[in-house]
């Protein structure tokens, strides 16, 4: 405390501005009721001004993305709300920059008083006095008075009553701020939350074991610049992508969404992966400002001929493990969204029994031993790993990467064959989805079964699953419409493995429950007997909302000879 | 192949299926155990039926109920083993009057 307000109280507690400790008291309490300044700050302000006996009273704020001081509000015969005034104009900024009360006794002569406003307002200004508010932070703005209505000019007495009362209407201000801050803050993260979970439902769903793509995606922050997707065509080729936003955050997230969903659409069509990417350049050129760019490979795989053709717009390279030799396949294009008209050149390849990796740049970048684990680093992982099945192996590969440390998002897609000489197509058949057609479906599959060695009991009850299922698919999801349904048998080592597609509107799979045996009635019986004969099912509506696939498996023994 | 004869047996109705029981089929099946039943206790022979679904499960099933309710009789005869382990499978086989053949039938 300066000396000059220790003998301002010392006077103030003896005299009859004993007043003056019982307004900043009450001043303090009425702002620390509420936290909405619209609500305290003019009731405070008003409080001053007929304690303090003066005409006008305004309180000014920092506004600092203009340097300038804007009147928040203000108790007098002229409004200046709204008014700004720019740095270094009149009492009010002086007392801002100085940190210091600044008393004009006489506003005519002073020439450091600001006249502009008085000549719009037509107020005039004899006498006047400016405090600070000042915060931990610093001074946030002024509170200035004007004209005493005694007509006397104010004095250093005035001064430092004003510098008292600025002081609790600064911290409210700030209080509020914070508070302010701290809602926007949860605000935000509600945003977050939500686009962690948008992301999340971009992503396809992991399949059953035995398809041959397989993907994982960690995100270094709260949401994740980087995408993957695979999807099947019409034609049995499977198509994938995988993809990586430049830069991180909220915008970063925006556009993977845009960018994932561009890349679904454009590779539908099972256009050439070089044609693919051109066209979703093209697009992402048209949207994508600032700085910002997609990189991503996409591809499809076929297999009946292990062929697997690929493009690549600026993505790290495909790793080719195949018989213990490594190849690396570069991105022949530049990365999408920031020049229209490029080229994307494609590169085929026969997987084999080998395996193809692509990795985000975050792989190749995550610290090991004080550098980037890079493409070298990144086989090493590979190589402790290749023993183990694919998906063991994705997550011994994620498990080391976490423990290294993570710069960016991190995502792996690998192809891979699970077996060498992968499953085996027993039966593909395609019939009408009416009751007539089921007699010679079961025929069909009875036989399949029984060329394949299966025991006649199981085999009965197979057809039996088969059937049933085909009766859902005709009277729940096509319900007297038209349409086919596709049937294939596979065998994958001693799994026998169905399945069943159809064009139906797509059938929610929560809604196909097996009933409660115990209840004797007629009906419902069908999901009852595949969840019975079969070792497992799985129902999935197709993307687009028509069609449904049904995948039933089980496994069986070695092919065991029917008794004669 | 597939074919339904009713006969007149004792104070039964005899319905002979053959053939292969499925949602083709099912509805026409239910539709004559029903109109039976309307005029005398039935018996279903099923020893000639070589593959059953779960419609026609559900036909049995509703001929039990409307015998019940209207106190006839409703058996099954003769059941094939492919009939019998679908019977299994849906646990009803003990829920349903099953009769060896058509001597049992006469007897009871």
């Amino acid at each position: 405390m300066s000396i000059a307000t220790a003998s301002l109280l010392a006077r103030a507690a003896t005299g009859d501005e004993a007043r003056a400790f019982a307004l900043l008291a009450e001043l303090s309490e009425a702002l620390a009721v509420s936290l909405d300044l619209r609500q305290t700050l003019p009731l405070a302000l008003q409080r001053i001004v007929d304690y303090m006996q003066v005409e006008a009273a305004s309180l000014f704020l920092l506004d600092e993305q203009t340097d300038e001081l804007e009147c928040k509000l203000c108790v007098g015969p002229v409004e200046l709300g709204g008014a700004r005034l720019a740095r270094g104009q009149g009492v009010v900024w002086r007392s801002v920059i100085e940190k210091a009360v600044l008393v004009v006794a006489d506003a005519a002569a002073d020439p450091r008083v600001y006249r502009g406003l008085d000549a719009q307002t037509g107020f005039v200004t004899r006498s006047l006095i400016s405090a600070p508010l000042t915060t931990a932070k610093g001074v946030i703005g002024a509170i200035e008075l004007a004209n005493k209505r005694s007509g006397e000019a104010f004095d250093d007495t005035d001064a430092g009553i004003l510098r008292l009362l600025a002081a609790p209407t600064a911290l409210a201000i700030s209080n509020a701020r914070m508070a302010a801050e701290l809602v926007e803050q949860q605000r935000l993260k509600r945003e977050f939350d939500l686009a962690r979970r948008l992301q999340k439902l971009l992503l396809p769903k992991r399949r059953r074991a035995g398809f041959p793509l397989l993907a994982l995606n960690l995100p270094a922050h709260e949401i994740s610049g980087d995408f993957y997707d695979y999807f099947d065509l019409p034609d049995g080729r499977i198509g994938f992508v995988i993809g990586d936003v430049a830069g991180k955050g909220l915008d970063a997230a925006l556009l993977m969404t845009r960018a994932a969903s561009l890349l679904r659409w454009a590779g539908k069509d099972g256009i050439a992966p070089g044609e693919w990417l051109r066209r979703a350049n093209e697009e992402l050129c048209q949207t994508t400002h600032g700085g910002r760019f997609v990189c991503a490979a996409v591809g499809y795989y076929d297999r009946s001929n292990g062929l697997v053709q690929m493009a690549g717009a600026g993505f790290p390279p495909a790793l080719l493990y195949q018989s213990g030799i490594y190849s690396e396949y570069r991105s022949e294009g530049p990365p999408l969204g920031i020049v229209v008209g490029q080229e994307f050149h494609e590169t085929r390849l026969r997987l084999g029994g080998g395996s193809l990796y692509f990795f985000s740049d975050g792989v190749t970048d995550v610290r090991s031993n004080g550098g980037r684990l890079g493409q070298e680093g990144a086989r090493a992982l590979i190589e402790r790993h290749s023993a183990a099945p694919p998906e063991v192996r994705l997550r011994s590969i994620f498990s080391e990467l976490r423990q290294l440390r993570l710069v960016d998002d991190t995502t792996l897609l690998l192809l891979e064959e699970t077996q060498p000489n992968a499953a085996v197509l027993l039966l593909r058949q395609v019939f009408p989805a009416e009751p007539e057609r089921l007699r010679g479906m079961r025929a069909e599959l009875r036989a399949v079964l029984e060329r394949a060695g299966v025991a006649a009991d199981l085999r009965d009850r197979l057809v039996l699953a088969v059937d049933e299922a085909c009766c859902n698919i005709i009277r729940h999801a096509y319900a007297g419409n038209r349409g086919d349904i596709v049937l294939s048998l596979q065998r994958d080592g001693d799994v026998l493995e169905f399945e069943l597609r159809d064009d139906a509107p797509g059938v929610d799979p929560s809604r196909v429950t097996p009933r409660d045996l115990a209840e004797c009635r007629a009906g419902g019986l069908g999901v009852n007997f595949i969840d019975t004969l079969m070792d497992g099912w799985r129902l999935q509506p197709c993307a687009g909302g028509v069609g449904n696939v049904l995948w039933m498996w089980k496994r069986v023994a070695a092919p065991v000879e029917e008794l004669p | 192949m597939n074919d339904l004869i009713i006969e007149a047996y004792g104070s039964l109705l005899l319905i002979r299926l053959s053939g292969e029981v499925d949602l083709s089929w099912s509805g026409r099946v239910r539709d004559a155990i029903i109109d039976a039943l309307e005029q005398r206790s039935v018996g279903v022979d099923l020893s000639a039926v070589s593959y059953i679904d779960s419609s026609g499960i559900a036909a049995l099933v509703e001929g039990l109920q409307t015998a019940r309710d209207g106190e006839r009789r409703f058996v099954l005869v003769a059941t094939s083993p492919a009939v019998l382990a679908v019977l299994e499978l849906a646990r009803l086989d003990r829920v349903f009057t099953l009769l060896p053949d058509l001597a049992a039938l006469e007897a009871g």
